[in-house]
């Protein structure tokens, strides 16, 4: 699960669905699955899933660390693509993209309600200590292999090292404020104003 | 960067919401928000596409076996409730509660309904089905449809199970209940045979792990010799997570 250990300024690996050479996902109509879904065609949910149901665990499963719970997240987040394909609006964004924010926000949504539960203590050593990210984000380089040859790598580009690693651990890795603030050293506070104005930065880039 | 700088605030908040980094507080605020403010939902949009590459970053996860066929039966399950519904599915009265018996806040509720129900009844299952006094875990089986109880597990320790019947069901003709057992971090659930219905049951654990807080517990309707494939294919009947006491 280490993307570090490949992490090299300025490689570009060309890893977005459209060029992955493993599967045809180019060829797959994600809005077409999604209007059959709505459809009530079990079989068009099912095609979705053999698609995307590796990604979309792996993507459950990097924010949540835990296999079990990725599962049943994945399993809800099905049944809410099945019940929701009918709210899908092609003109307000990508099929593939609405997918995916399902799963993403009921990851996001599970572990943020678990940070009510056990409130967390910013100076506690975290069991997120043994991975591995980290110890690139401390060191301020990449803590990521980030490039995928999209506009937005230009804008990302320009951000400093430490704030684009905040981001990409809050995006990738579901983590909170407190949780970056802890593994990267940097106060909370830094961390919430650099996450804010790389916000800013990155929206304005891509006007 | 002022403060009363709101389109600012706006798309950071946005995109603050797309990243994670909200407190489920305000997350949570945020959401009932976002329901009727279509520019939040532009700004979302906005920032769901720009960040959506960078999944790709992620390595894939290779779902088990189990994972297609509980979506499948949920799924069914879903139909099965909600009949009407059929070709058109626009306005759907049924949505949500079908939603909710297959959300995850919906099953955590569940356990913690779940642990309330064990902690009010130990007294009594301890006293009834004369087990020792300190169970270490405790499982109170529900109808996913009714919430009622069915059924209790006791383990006074992590290799033996007692599963403790708290009324009669009707099983069809030709089908039977099967019981059900996975831990978080297993593939796929392991069975631990048929049940007869009213009858208590006492089972070790040899083969298994020992029991650990949370583990899910299923009873499903299968033919009368068992699921033919070694994994649930019937609707679940029961369902509860293990609480440690």
């Amino acid at each position: 699960m280490s993307d570090s250990d490949m992490s090299e300024t300025g490689k570009v690996h060309n890893i977005s669905a459209e060029s992955d050479g493993s599967r045809p996902t180019h060829e797959f109509d994600y809005a077409d699955a999604l209007a059959r879904c709505a459809r009530g065609e079990h079989a068009a949910l099912h095609q979705l899933y053999q698609y995307e149901g590796s990604k979309l665990l792996g993507v459950v499963y990097r924010i949540v660390k835990d296999r079990g719970m990725a599962e049943d997240i994945v399993h809800d987040a099905c049944l809410n693509i099945w019940q929701r394909a009918d709210s899908f609006d092609p003109h307000k964004g990508a099929a593939r993209t609405w997918i995916f924010s399902i799963a993403r926000h009921l990851a996001l949504n599970a572990i943020r309600g678990r940070d009510r539960e056990v409130s967390v203590d910013l100076n506690a050593p975290h069991e997120l200590d043994d991975d591995d990210t980290f110890q690139q984000a401390s060191r301020v380089t990449d803590a990521f292999d980030w490039q995928t040859g999209q506009r937005m790598d230009e804008c990302l580009q320009q951000l400093e090292t430490e704030r684009r690693n905040c981001v990409l651990h809050a995006y990738v890795d579901g983590l909170s404020h407190a949780e970056i603030a802890a593994h990267t050293g940097a106060p909370l506070g830094t961390v919430k104003a650099w996450i804010k104005r790389s916000l800013l930065r990155l929206r304005e880039c891509m006007a | 960067m002022s403060p009363s700088n709101k389109p600012d605030d706006l798309h950071a908040l946005a995109g603050e919401y797309v990243l994670g980094t909200l407190p489920i507080a305000e997350r949570e605020a945020f959401e009932a928000r976002l329901a009727n403010d279509p520019e939040l939902q532009k700004a979302v949009a906005a920032w769901e596409e720009r960040f959506f590459p960078y999944t790709a970053i992620v390595d894939p996860v290779t779902p088990s076996d189990y994972l297609w066929p509980r979506i499948e039966r949920s799924l069914k399950a879903s139909a099965a409730g909600a009949p009407a519904s059929a070709p058109t599915r626009a306005p759907r009265p049924n949505a949500p509660r079908r939603r909710l018996v297959h959300s995850l806040p919906f099953w955590r509720g569940v356990a913690g309904v779940g642990l309330a129900a064990a902690l009010a009844m130990g007294v009594m299952l301890t006293n009834v089905a004369n087990t020792p006094a300190t169970p270490e875990y405790m499982v109170v089986l529900l109808a996913p449809q009714t919430q009622s109880a069915g059924w209790v597990v006791q383990a006074a320790n992590r290799q033996e199970i007692q599963l403790i019947p708290l009324g009669t069901f009707e099983v069809p003709e030709g089908k039977a209940l099967e019981f059900w057992t996975k831990a978080d971090d297993w593939q796929a659930p392991v069975s631990l045979g048929l049940v007869e219905p009213g009858q208590p049951l006492r089972l070790r654990l040899d083969q298994l792990p020992p029991l650990e807080d949370n583990q899910l517990f299923e009873l499903t309707l299968e033919d009368d010799s068992g699921s033919p494939t070694g994994l649930p294919t019937g609707p679940i009947e029961f369902i509860g997570r293990a609480v440690e006491i």
